[in-house]
């Protein structure tokens, strides 16, 4: 090669080599639905009601209906108030949001006769700010949380308990795993369902896994919600994945009739990554998978993009829709798991920024998994936010005041918890012949950071071992039993606790968290009841007391030391 | 990043419609409407010519015989593979998309199942590419290869999952409806 290269300037150079430029981005193209929420190919809002039926949705009438519109327009939508709702311009409707002086029912009564178009239409109308202001105020319950993900690069069940014992006592209000190694999954999730309950009673948890299993797990006690079941926003993303929003709803009153918590997952940007948007924009099509949930009668949704980030995290106002979807599903009083729990961007700001919109205004979980282990570790492909975050994290909550669900907490408090979390997995598996966790791997354990900190394991053996969890029928009630004649009595009353829930069926009512006293924290006992400046949700007293505290604080009263 | 001394290109010269053969001894390669037409490279500009010699050198070197399909009616990942396998004589094919995400099949398995598939087409190389055809050949010899190391990458997601959305819709719209698979031979050039 002998052509010489045009010179750059030293400035082109620095920025060339910011993270940010890792990143990949990309143009819109509307019609093909690569465009987040405003696309001229977007159906125009319409709805047209008769014999107490909705004949005509958004533009179609029902003959054209595809199983999406008629099962929105049959289950989601209310027919008794919909002309009316429908009649309200989208500007007053956008205000009534934002408006602290109209309340949150107030608000509901109107959204539950609206159909995706106008929905669409009137957060359209938002921007960011705004839809943070109507996050603030729809937000399903009073007190906001998040949720962490505990898993291990090599299904290392300790690693998993271990972990789930920190980031319970570090504040997360549901823990969630799944595996590299599919038939690890009985071993894991009963790792996680220990640590999370020595780390502090009350915590819930679910390993995400084939529907199937996953069902089999929580009925048997050995899970205690379930997230990750996912629909689609177009019909033919659905049959690609053999399934329908009926099959979905059967599967959601399964875990019902156990009284297992139960929300679906869904998100911007995984019809057109799938390549079957159907011309229409990732917003629209998230709002129809928001009001099927709504149909279908769950308490929740996971959604904000989830999985697909990077697609909306492309395009130009890609993260100003995952906000919007985050606040339509809470609009029309479902539990919203804000997303945020994707590896989103190389860039620390980008990363940042992208929370900002769940973090200020609170949401039931402003992450739907943050990652309690090293994001090497994490088995659901790295997330926004892991362990090395932690103290960034607390940090921002104390310079805003606002609860973003976790604390700093002592290295000594850390530590004794892990102990105890390593050595109850430890007695629990010799109670039930499980593989032998050795007492090298509860030293390792209690003072490690990510997998490769811990001795190997027999994977063979495990993996027997896992099987056998399957083939015994252990239910959570055997896991009870068993902490109870090793000495972990707490820990067995804990679990046993939690267990009783499902009976009450107490967790399903919408937003349902247990606190440390096992009462559930729920949309009916603890309705968000923000009315504008000095009501809802405050970070005040106790709460705030413990936010104050990090790493290093210079003490005021003596500065030569520090507090934490 | 300085450009290759020798940029090879790949041309799909057709012969025509793919036929099923019957020597056990032969990989299919089955690659994707718009591989070596509308698209030169994979998402992470491996040329789609290096892909191919990588592939073809990987089958040779066991020995196998490998033979060239272009399926027109599909962009879906798990068809065009099933095609190449049900076409070949071992049953074994390779599947390729043009943004490279690959898959080795069966003729007898289901459609939905496959041998070995590489979903980050981002993380395969000329390595990968080459290990996969000796792969898939060693499977047209009855062997049973360990599979080739799957590859992972957290930041994958932000860098490439927006242009692989492109990639795939564009892919789609060279789809020829009811085009039969056509048998062609790859000429490799250097320009």
């Amino acid at each position: 090669m002998t052509a010489t290269q045009p010179r750059h300037s030293r400035r082109t150079e620095i920025l060339e080599d910011r993270p940010v430029n890792l990143d990949g981005f990309v143009e819109e193209w509307p019609e093909k639905g690569l465009v987040a929420m405003e696309s001229d190919f977007d159906p125009a809002p319409s709805v047209r009601v008769e014999d107490a039926r909705i004949v005509e949705l958004d533009g179609r009438a029902r003959a054209d209906f595809d199983f999406m519109d008629a099962f929105i327009a049959d289950h989601a939508i209310d027919v008794g108030t919909t002309e009316a709702s429908m009649a309200v311009p989208s500007d007053e409707i956008a205000r009534m949001l934002i408006n602290p002086t109209v309340s949150r029912q107030d608000v509901l009564a109107v959204t539950r006769g609206l159909t995706p178009a106008k929905i669409l239409d009137v957060v359209k109308l938002m921007n960011v700010v705004e839809i943070m202001q109507g996050m603030q105020k729809m937000r399903a319950r009073r007190t906001p949380a998040n949720q962490g993900h505990s898993t291990s690069a090599r299904d290392n069940p300790l690693q998993v308990a271990v972990d789930a014992a920190e980031g319970a006592l570090r504040g997360f209000a549901e823990l969630e795993t799944t595996l590299g190694v599919l038939r690890y999954a009985p071993l894991v999730a009963i790792a996680l369902q220990i640590g999370a309950q020595v780390g502090r009673g009350g915590v819930l948890t679910q390993c995400a896994l084939e529907e199937a299993t996953e069902l089999e797990l929580g009925m048997r006690g050995i899970t205690a919600y379930a997230e990750t079941i996912s629909i689609y926003g177009t019909e033919s993303v659905f049959v690609d994945g053999d399934d329908t929003p009926w099959s979905k709803s059967f599967l959601a009153s399964a875990y019902a009739s156990r009284g297992i918590k139960m929300r679906f997952t869904s998100g911007t940007g995984s019809e057109v990554q799938m390549g079957n948007a159907e011309g229409k924009s990732m917003l629209y099509l998230e709002i129809r998978c928001v009001l099927m949930a709504k149909g279908a009668g769950v308490q929740g949704l996971q959604n904000g993009s989830i999985s697909c980030i990077g697609v909306p995290g492309a395009m130009p106002g890609g993260i100003r829709a995952v906000a919007a979807e985050n606040l339509v599903a809470s609009m029309v009083d479902l539990e919203c798991a804000s997303g945020n729990d994707q590896s989103f961007s190389h860039s620390a700001m980008r990363r940042t920024a992208r929370m900002m919109p769940q973090l200020l205004p609170g949401t039931d979980f402003v992450c739907s998994g943050y990652s309690g282990v090293p994001n090497a570790d994490n088995m659901f492909a790295g997330s926004n936010f892991d362990t090395d975050d932690y103290d960034d994290w607390n940090t921002i909550q104390r310079d805003l005041q606002v609860d973003g669900g976790l604390r700093h907490i002592r290295e000594d408090e850390i530590l004794q918890v892990r102990n105890k979390a390593a050595r109850a997995l430890q007695a629990l598996f010799a109670e039930l012949d499980l593989p032998r966790i050795t007492d090298e791997e509860v030293e390792a354990a209690t003072y490690a950071n990510g997998s490769e900190d811990y001795p190997e394991r027999d994977v063979l053996e495990d993996l027997k071992g896992a099987q056998s969890v399957m083939d015994s029928g252990i239910t959570g009630l055997d896991l009870v039993t068993a902490l109870e004649r090793t000495g972990f009595h707490d820990v067995a009353e804990n679990l046993l606790t939690v267990l009783r829930q499902r009976v009450s069926g107490d967790l399903l009512q919408t937003s349902a968290i247990l606190t440390d006293d096992f009462v559930p924290l729920s949309a009916i006992n603890d309705a968000n009841d923000y009315a504008g400046p000095g009501t809802g949700y405050r970070l005040q007293g106790e709460r705030w007391e413990q936010l104050k505290k990090l790493r290093h604080v210079t003490s005021a009263e003596n500065p030569e030391t520090e507090v934490s | 990043m300085t450009a290759p001394a020798a940029v090879r290109t790949l041309t799909l010269k057709e012969i025509g419609p793919a036929q099923r053969a019957s020597r056990p001894d032969e990989v299919v390669v089955a690659v994707s409407p718009a591989f070596a037409d509308t698209f030169t490279r994979t998402i992470v500009d491996v040329p789609h010519a290096e892909v191919i010699r990588q592939v073809l050198a990987g089958i040779e070197e066991q020995g196998v015989t490998a033979r060239m399909v272009k399926v027109w009616d599909t962009a879906d990942l798990a068809a065009i593979a099933h095609t190449g396998a049900r076409l070949s004589g071992s049953g074994i094919s390779i599947g390729l998309l043009s943004r490279g995400t690959t898959m080795i099949h069966q003729r007898d398995l289901p459609r939905l199942s496959n041998l070995e598939l590489f979903p980050q087409s981002p993380l395969l190389d000329a390595e990968v590419f080459r290990r996969i055809g000796s792969n898939a050949a060693q499977y047209a010899k009855g062997e049973s290869p360990a599979p080739v190391p799957t590859r992972n990458d957290q930041m994958a997601r932000p860098r490439w999952q927006a242009k692989a959305a492109l990639l795939h819709l564009k892919e789609f719209e060279c789809i020829v409806a009811g085009r039969r698979p056509v048998e062609v031979e790859p000429v490799i050039s250097r320009a």
